[in-house]
């Protein structure tokens, strides 16, 4: 009997690397006991992020300072005839008339003056929803009553924001970079994006028919955009959000399951998870197939 | 076949039967009346009765030509009301929101001081104990995104509030509907009064959802002795009662029972507190007797005054769903409950100590009443010294119930907020970290216009939410 044991075997764990080789060189020595490495997330503790010039202010304003929070609010005075916009634009208007030149100089017949660059076709001056936002809400959508969605999203939004803050598992550690659990409440959209993002799958593994031989197929790791990672990871969620028990009636509940499935991702307690893990060992063990002989012979071609 | 009789008397039906109690009704006492519910009893299967349907077998049931049913689910199912309370429950504070320090407590004068306008003010946790209890909060409202309960004292609440403390202040009946657009704060300014209310001592109660009195959803009976025929809400207007003594305790223990009460099925005693009267039941059936007796006692001379609100007013201004023994359908003032508040709003009531009598209408869940939008813009019409506009000639249904009922009510309009308002209100939000955005004018005026012009509600749906709601 040929013994199983090789040494081979042990890179069949090796994960996916995201980050370059380059940096595991000023590897820190190994935690004290074992712990999920993930990119920079390989410290667990939560932290702030950089505040620096560099750094767009990622912080919400609330936390810029605990000093300023703690200082009493007091109403400000309405400033009727403060510095603004209005006036700064009436005043450079009424200068132009003062120096005896025409209002309406520029660009003659145009309302509003004349275009640098004209906008393309599918060009937005502005995005209504983020994106995370506009996606979500589709998927949720049934029957095509995407009002009846937008409610949803924002009833999802609205319980993640009066929920308690999520306790972060170290095991399902969360994107690299991400901020302290305890400030997610108050940005819900990013705690959204967060959960999203973190549970979707890096690869998806494409069966290819009868490329194995005797009419198997071959399984091929693929990499995906990342708008349709998110789409997996929407998908799944909701596929554990529709075999949770409807506890309520009205039309909060739904969100309701929806919500609690994302603060358990968040969480780490979620099946989700063991969905993008088994994704990710199928797509590594199908690394071999990438140098299949019948995969080589078609791209000769 | 067995029959219930035996062969032998075929004739006549057993004593055994005879004897047996065919309901529980009998044994009460004649005066009490068996509440009407509104459950279908009549669709409900009899099991006992024998028909030809179908094969009978003791034991198994042989079930031919269906597939075995797939597994089902052993878990609980939610309680008896616990679906309900999760629609309705109401959450008043938020951990992760800021806390919002240095504003100012909620007072009396706060509400009817004009140099208060566009103020953010936190209400004492003893009125909040009180409005919520009074359920002048609603499921609806945005309480749960921040740290405690706030509110903004707006223009309106000071023109509204401010004359009507001081009429009741010289013991006058203020009868009033606070009407306005679509989510624009008529209830919120409803809250505002019932809080003033609270702290200027008066007794308040409240009707916080009118059309749970008229849409069949709560049981029923008839008041004997009444003509025409009126009907009561025994189980609500015992939780009623609860509400009210809890409520107003303070007020209500310290008044004396001084008429009295000998028809009453509990014996109340001349010393007794009107808090001990309201609490002298807990048995649905007599609770429109003793709710008849403390309303009784609270318009006796002497007593503070009483704040009557009720939201939800064009529900009550139409024919209810529920059924008089006859099998017609009851006007809603019939109602007992719905009568005492229409007479009080159409005046026919006397308040000796002043009162304060509030129908706030709603635009998001009602009916078209087109009885009561004509009397609300005569009313109107009236208070501004308009000519009164004619009814309709071609509509043949028009409710003369329900002109009565509005006849010299006051009509306040409540209207969209200023920018001002506005602004200290987003600030209150940006302080709390719920909105996250630079609040200078150029936000506050954006977001003012996306809300027609300041519509309080839309003002929220347009800075709260991501997403629209």
């Amino acid at each position: 009997m040929a013994s199983n044991l090789s040494p081979w075997g042990a890179c069949r764990s090796l994960t996916l690397r995201t980050r370059s080789i380059l940096q595991h060189a000023e590897r820190k020595p190994a935690a004290p006991f074992h712990i999920a490495r993930r990119g920079l997330a390989g410290n667990t503790t939560s932290r702030d992020p950089p505040s620096g010039p560099g750094s767009d202010g990622a912080l919400p304003p609330s936390m810029a300072g605990h000093s300023s929070a703690e200082k009493s609010y007091t109403i400000p005075p309405p400033e009727q005839f403060a510095p603004n916009w209005l006036n700064a634009d009436a005043i450079a208007k009424l200068e132009q008339v003062a120096a005896g030149e025409d209002l309406y100089d520029e660009g003659v017949g145009l309302k509003f003056g004349k275009l640098d660059e004209l906008p393309g076709k599918n060009d937005h001056l502005q995005k209504r929803y983020p994106e995370v936002i506009d996606q979500v809400t589709k998927l949720l959508m049934r029957d095509g009553k995407l009002s009846k969605a937008q409610r949803d999203m924002s009833l999802i939004l609205n319980f993640l924001r009066t929920s308690s803050a999520p306790k972060v598992s170290p095991l399902r550690p969360l994107l690299p970079g991400a901020p302290p659990a305890h400030t997610l409440p108050l940005d819900p959209v990013l705690y959204l994006t967060l959960a999203i993002d973190s549970v979707a799958p890096l690869l998806r593994v494409r069966n290819m028919k009868g490329m194995a031989g005797g009419g198997n197929a071959l399984e091929l790791p693929e990499p995906m955009a990342a708008r349709q990672r998110r789409r997996v990871a929407v998908m799944w969620i909701l596929d554990a959000v529709n075999k949770k028990k409807s506890k309520g009636s009205g039309r909060a509940m739904f969100a309701h399951r929806v919500a609690e499935e994302i603060i358990s991702v968040i969480e780490g307690r979620s099946t989700v998870w063991d969905r993008r893990q088994n994704v990710h060992k199928l797509g590594t063990a199908a690394r071999a197939n990438l140098n299949h002989p019948a995969l080589l012979a078609k791209r000769r071609k | 076949m067995a029959t219930a009789n035996c062969w032998r008397c075929l004739g006549r039906p057993s004593t055994q039967r005879l004897l047996a109690p065919s309901s529980l009704a009998s044994f009460r006492a004649p005066t009490s009346v068996a509440a009407f519910t509104t459950s279908a009893t009549l669709l409900a299967k009899d099991d006992n009765s024998f028909s030809m349907k179908g094969h009978i077998r003791s034991g198994k049931r042989l079930v031919l030509g269906k597939k075995k049913k797939g597994k089902t689910d052993r878990s609980k199912p939610p309680g008896p009301g616990e679906r309900k309370a999760f629609r309705k429950r109401i959450q008043l504070s938020n951990d992760n929101a800021l806390k919002v320090t240095g504003l100012p407590e909620l007072e009396a004068q706060k509400l009817v001081d004009p140099a208060a306008v566009g103020q953010i003010v936190s209400l004492p946790s003893d009125l909040v104990d009180q409005l919520r209890t009074a359920e002048a909060f609603k499921p609806t409202q945005n309480w749960g995104l921040f740290r405690s309960p706030h509110m903004l004292v707006r223009k309106d609440t000071v023109d509204f509030l401010g004359d009507l403390t001081k009429r009741v202040g010289n013991k006058e009946t203020v009868r009033t509907v606070i009407d306005g657009e679509r989510s624009v704060g008529k209830s919120m300014l409803g809250l505002q009064t019932m809080a003033a209310g609270f702290m200027n001592k008066m007794v308040v109660i409240n009707i916080p959802e009118a059309q749970d009195l008229v849409e069949a959803r709560t049981d029923y009976s008839p008041i004997p002795r009444t003509t025409p025929e009126q009907f009561s809400h025994p189980t609500y207007i015992l939780k009623l009662m609860q509400a009210i003594r809890s409520a107003n305790e303070e007020i209500l223990s310290k008044e004396i029972v001084k008429l009295e009460h000998i028809h009453l099925p509990v014996s109340v005693s001349r010393n007794s507190s009107l808090a001990s009267l309201a609490s002298a039941t807990k048995e649905p059936e007599f609770a429109w007797p003793i709710f008849h007796a403390l309303w009784q006692e609270l318009l006796q001379p002497g007593r503070p005054p009483i704040m009557f609100t009720l939201d939800g007013l064009s529900h009550i201004m139409r024919i209810s769903d529920y059924r008089s023994p006859s099998f017609n359908l009851i006007h809603s003032h019939d109602l007992a409950l719905i009568r005492l508040f229409v007479e009080a709003l159409g005046g026919k009531t006397y308040f000796p100590n002043g009162a304060a009598i509030v129908g706030v209408t709603t635009k998001g869940n009602s009916l078209k009443v087109k009885s009561m939008d004509k009397a609300l813009e005569q009313a109107a019409a009236d208070q501004a010294g308009l000519p009164i506009p004619e009814r309709d000639a071609f509509y043949a249904k028009y409710d003369e119930r329900v002109f009565e009922a509005l006849k010299g009510v006051k009509v306040f309009d409540v209207k969209s907020i200023s920018k001002l308002e506005a602004r200290s209100l987003m600030e209150y939000w940006a302080a709390s970290g719920v909105l996250r955005m630079r609040v200078d004018e150029r936000t506050v005026s954006e977001k003012w216009t996306l809300a027609g012009n300041g519509v309080l509600g839309e003002l929220e749906r347009a800075s709260l939410y991501v997403s629209r709601l």
